[in-house]
């Protein structure tokens, strides 16, 4: 969060919020997000359906990462920062592995029948539908990834 | 996530419990073996305690309706919570299953 050229009093009136989590490329880590996303949504009240959306977009964006930013075989880690003030919910979700910007994929066309229905691409999918902002960049060697939701 | 399969008359019936979220839908891909074998016939799938799902989740269950539409059964989806029937809604899969309360 910028807090530059903001005077204490303006600081003090809003109510911020800054966590940091970081995972090892392993989907059996996933349990340690969810918690992570609820003690955030304790912390900003949020309402439980709120919540599960919140879970469920985040879970879809790391996981991604987890399978695909690392080859097979190799260690690294996945790191989710969230920022919140009043109105606004923010992660940032950001790894070291190949460059893939996930909001180029092909939007899913869900009229579909089964048959149609291609298995993957789902993920990102939701990812979309549930936050009102998600965008890419490549910085430092850095896949970034920033989701927002407004939550007032 | 504890997944119970149990046989009814004219298929199958796969009980869902807890949270089916990645690590749990990877372990349960493994156990769906018998719905796919048995997916000439119908398939519920009871959701009364299945608490979330993730798209891993929704992949099993696109799986096995695309296999009864190869062998010509019939996939039923029973009793999803209102998160879990806006997942359905966000993807469209409320057109692909016989959805209903039991």
């Amino acid at each position: 969060m910028e807090m530059n050229g903001r005077t204490d009093s303006e600081f003090k009136e809003e109510k911020c919020l800054k966590r940091l989590l970081t995972l090892p490329n392993d989907i059996s880590t996933i349990p340690q997000l969810s918690e992570f996303i609820e003690g955030i949504g304790e912390e900003l009240c949020l309402e439980m359906s709120v919540l599960m959306s919140l879970n469920l977009a985040l879970e879809e964006a790391v996981v991604n990462v987890m399978e695909y930013a690392y080859p097979p075989d190799v260690q690294g880690d996945v790191t989710i920062e969230a920022i919140a003030n009043e109105t606004q919910l923010k992660f940032i979700i950001s790894d070291s592995g190949t460059p893939f910007d996930p909001t180029k994929k092909e939007a899913v066309d869900t009229t579909l029948s089964a048959e149609e229905r291609p298995i993957g691409g789902l993920g990102i999918h939701l990812v979309r539908e549930i936050m009102d902002s998600v965008t890419y960049e490549y910085k430092d060697c850095k896949n970034i990834l920033s989701l927002s939701k407004n939550i007032k | 996530m504890i997944i119970e399969i149990k046989e009814h008359d004219g298929g199958m019936t796969a009980i869902l419990n807890g949270r089916l979220d990645t690590p749990a839908a990877v372990k349960a891909q493994q156990e769906i073996g018998p719905l796919l074998e048995n997916a000439d016939k119908e398939i519920i799938f009871d959701c009364s305690n299945l608490e979330y799902i993730s798209s891993s989740g929704l992949r099993l269950f696109l799986t096995i309706r695309k296999e009864a539409s190869v062998k010509g059964g019939k996939v039923i989806i029973e009793n999803i919570n209102d998160e879990i029937r806006k997942v359905f809604m966000m993807t469209g899969f409320f057109n692909l299953f016989e959805i209903r309360n039991a």
